[in-house]
């Protein structure tokens, strides 16, 4: 067995993500690949429906989706939707107490009905019953050896709460697995099922990765204010920041959150904040302010559905244009787009550098599909991290301090309150290099070229784009951020069938990455743009304007804007359609050729 | 460390106010009130939000942030927490800090940073030339209202009080010598003090002119207790007139102290030598 997917569903307040998690860290820590896909309603414990996939695996794997080996489903209602997308042979584990009998069924899998609800009641606790279903999970599995690793995750996982907690937890899944040694009579495939270890690795979300990113980084102050998927970042870094000295504050709203920022980042702090969608339009004024005060400052975005409140918990990649062109006026800012939990951790170290170094405000574009994701990343290295920190100017008395003098490259040494001599006003009206507002006309033009000047000091310093694939490829796919699993899969897939494709996913989305997309068209007769968004806001501004010139590759786009992530298999199918599109207009460009 | 003036303050930027403006002593009282105690330019900052009386830190020697409007509270409150060594007085009007900040002033009072809040309150949007603000008078007509105005004043002071604020004053332009005792004993409370200036525009507001205000204004009874809120409340409320000097005034836990009490409690659990590896281990 290389590869197997469990996927556990039902109604949220079950349990659903405890169990999921819960299983993930434990195959994770035995040294399986591991990566998951969350999805939740925002509703906490309405009629709203739960699914939590995991995909462990021998080598790497890209996405969590496919059909579903293992299906666990704790209420009634998952079980049909569920069943629709399971593997030939896979098992279906279903509570036979909620459940009079199935109303839809499938022949090719094996079903285990088992009494669920009876097993957690006789523990004394109803709310057991995803730990029971788990258990018997880990007993059909058992040549993974989980048991030992899950009871130990259990520990961990509640070690802030009661013991008693963690005891009904350890009971329910031992009472699960005891139930499926002995009631069982196993039909099917994964009796004896091995799959082979490879070695230690650590597993985290991708707003895990954000925040241990900062913390690398030397960030010690996060300002910001509750929302749906970007909490998890300030969740984790309330716990951790102060451990370093560092502060992690809840402010009343988004507008305060990056202002509370923007007042650190003066005082000289390495500075964040996180949010989503509607909290990301709130904090555009403080954006523009960072940007003409000249003060560092990173800001995760992890996307969601928008405009408006939208769908708070699916995934969209359409905070592209607001990232881009946001705020009024001309904005000098980066804006970076990690494609998978690594890449979360190692684009926000490249954030914090950014920000510092260039006096800009950065923006990380995660999203819903990203940003609560848990997988499993290659260890981490820190002393191989290179760490910016902002120049500081060297002062003695009776210097006078130009805060915004008019560099070479563009940047002005800084310095903070506490500073001896670097007294001075940042400000976000139009300023001398001596920090004095003015409105003249050449003073406005010089210093918007002065700080756009930072951007091309910057330009080389990014990270290469990264391509996936065939160079040789004449069909091409340009993306950006989550969709890469899906895109890698499908074009590992299109290789099997014989189908040449190559990717390129560039980090750094702005400054536009075009150098990086005329080198990869080159030899490209035609390229799909994929992206989750309906505009097609990557294509449109990125990619046309890149390509603008360039007559000789057609450029196509694939877009999915219903909150759910990009499969393979939709990739690939896509894939196969434009190749076999190409394939009939070379037949016809050589029939042409022949009558002649 | 060198002994401070109050002329050791003055920025290097002329300053934009007008003549006669209450501003000038509000600046004037600020900077004596410093000088007495011997704030280093270096050490404190002048935070501001956007407007006539926002433009406060560019006629300063000392660190500044103008910000944008309304934001004042929360880049002074950041920068505070970053380093609570810094002596940080945020500063900006009525429009600023009560109509599109407002929501800043809630928190703050509930937070009690240990930093000093000075409203010039001119009753009026005096940098946009001229429309009412959320403590314009009934009468005041604007190009905005030329007809009639239509909403009720709010109370800044009445509202600190709700909100917690440790401490509560308020003076008026035209008592400088007043004016420097509530700002001195502001900059030397522990917590979020708030401190409501009345300060008349010359220019554009001519229904809350000085001689008006001067007709207001009285001093709270020498025997008013400061510890008593509900009565502070009583005065602020006052229909007879305004009344100034020192409301409430209360020690209470500041935000920075409050958050030294996190990290000390984090580091308990971490430990000494704690480091990112030790933060890597979670995700083993």
């Amino acid at each position: 067995m290389k590869d197997l997917r469990i996927k556990i569903s039902g109604t949220s307040g079950q349990g659903i993500i405890s169990s999921g998690d819960i299983l993930s860290y434990a195959t994770a820590r035995k040294g399986y690949y591991v990566t998951t896909y969350r999805a939740f309603p925002s509703e906490i414990r309405g009629d709203g429906k739960c699914y939590y996939t995991l995909r462990i695996s021998e080598h790497k794997a890209l996405t969590a989706t496919g059909d579903t080996d293992i299906l666990v489903c704790l209420d009634e209602d998952t079980i049909y939707e569920g069943i629709k997308t399971m593997t030939e042979g896979g098992i279906l584990i279903y509570d036979k107490d909620t459940v009079d009998q199935l109303k839809e069924t499938r022949e090719d899998i094996i079903t285990y009905a088992l009494p669920l609800t009876t097993i957690s009641k006789e523990l004394g606790s109803e709310r057991s019953r995803n730990m029971v279903a788990l258990g018997i999970v880990v007993e059909i599995l058992k040549n993974l050896h989980l048991e030992e690793q899950i009871l130990k995750d259990i520990e961990l996982r509640y070690k802030l709460k009661a013991q008693s907690i963690i005891d009904i937890n350890k009971q329910a899944l031992n009472a699960g697995v005891k139930y499926a040694s002995t009631n069982i009579e196993r039909k099917d495939k994964y009796n004896n099922a091995q799959m082979a270890a490879s070695g230690a690795k650590l597993i985290m979300s991708g707003n895990e990765a954000i925040g241990l990113a900062a913390l690398a980084s030397g960030c010690r102050f996060f300002a910001g204010y509750p929302i749906t998927p970007a909490t998890e970042i300030m969740e984790w870094l309330a716990k951790e920041l102060p451990k370093f000295g560092g502060k992690m504050v809840q402010c009343e709203d988004e507008i305060a959150a990056i202002n509370y920022a923007l007042g650190a980042s003066y005082a000289g702090l390495k500075s964040m904040t996180a949010t989503s969608g509607p909290g990301f339009s709130l904090m555009q004024e403080g954006l523009g302010l960072a940007s003409m005060a000249e003060l560092p400052v990173v800001i995760a975005d992890v996307q969601r559905c928008g405009p408006s409140t939208g769908v708070p918990t699916k995934t969209e990649q359409s905070d592209l244009f607001a990232a881009m062109y946001g705020t009024h006026g001309d904005c000098p800012k980066i804006v970076l787009a990690p494609m998978d939990v690594a890449d979360c951790f190692y684009q926000t170290i490249n954030a914090f550098n950014f920000a510092e170094q260039y006096q800009v405000p950065v923006i990380i574009l995660s999203d819903a599909s990203l940003g609560p994701r848990r997988e499993c990343v290659d260890l981490i290295d820190l002393e191989k991290l290179k760490i910016i920190n902002r120049q500081k100017p060297q002062l003695k008395e009776g210097d006078v301090y130009k805060r915004y003098e008019d560099t070479q490259d563009g940047i002005s040494p800084i310095t903070s309150p506490g500073d001896l001599y670097g007294e001075h006003v940042v400000t976000g009206l139009e300023h001398t290099q001596s920090n004095a507002p003015t409105p003249a006309p050449e003073v406005h033009r010089q210093m918007t070229e002065k700080r756009f000047r930072k951007l091309e000091t910057a330009a080389g310093q990014f990270s290469k784009a990264k391509t996936y694939g065939d160079e040789t490829a004449s069909i091409g796919i340009i993306s950006w951020g989550s969709t890469s699993g899906p895109v890698f899969e499908a074009i590992d897939k299109a290789k099997e069938k014989g189908i040449k494709i190559q990717a390129l996913y560039p980090r750094t989305l702005y400054p536009l990455p075009t150098e990086w997309i005329k080198d990869f068209v080159k030899n490209k007769d035609v390229v799909i743009v994929i992206e989750a968004n309906y505009n097609a806001q990557f294509k449109s501004t990125i990619v046309e304007r890149a390509l603008h010139l360039n007559r000789g590759t057609e450029v196509l786009e694939f877009l999915k804007y219903d909150g759910t992530p990009f499969t393979p298999e939709e990739i690939l199918e896509e894939i196969e359609k434009v190749n076999r599109i190409q394939e009939e207009k070379s037949a016809i460009a050589t029939n042409k050729h022949t009558h002649f | 460390m060198k002994q401070m003036e109050a002329t050791d303050y003055k920025g290097r930027v002329k300053s934009s106010w007008c003549p006669g403006c209450g501003n000038h002593a509000v600046n004037t009282a600020l900077r004596k009130a410093m000088a007495q105690l011997n704030y280093q330019t270096h050490e404190t900052a002048i935070v501001s939000g956007i407007g006539c009386s926002s433009r406060f830190p560019f006629f300063m020697s000392t660190y500044g942030f103008h910000s944008i409007h309304g934001r004042a509270l929360p880049v002074a409150i950041g920068l505070k927490l970053a380093n609570p060594q810094i002596n940080v007085i945020a500063v900006g009007g009525d429009g600023d800090g009560l109509s599109i900040g407002g929501n800043h002033f809630i928190h703050a009072g509930r937070k009690n940073p240990n930093i000093t809040y000075i409203m010039m309150d001119n009753e009026i949007y005096a940098l946009t030339k001229g429309q009412c603000s959320p403590t314009s008078r009934i009468g005041t007509t604007t190009k905005c209202n030329p007809y009639a105005w239509t909403a009720d004043r709010i109370n800044p002071v009445l509202m600190a009080l709700s909100f917690n604020a440790s401490y509560v004053a308020r003076s008026y332009s035209g008592d400088i010598k007043q004016l420097e005792e509530v700002i001195l004993e502001g900059l030397k409370h522990k917590g979020f003090s708030f401190i409501h200036v009345i300060s008349p525009c010359v220019q554009y507001n001519k229904v809350s002119s000085f001689e008006k205000i001067k007709e207001l204004v009285r001093n709270l009874p020498e025997d008013h207790d400061t510890s008593d809120k509900v009565n502070a409340m009583k005065y602020a409320f006052a229909p007879e007139g305004l009344y100034t000097g020192i409301f409430y005034k209360a020690a209470r836990p500041t935000y920075e102290e409050r958050y030294e009490d996190v990290i000390g409690k984090a580091k308990q659990i971490a430990g000494d030598n704690y480091t990112i590896n030790d933060v890597i281990k979670q995700f083993q």
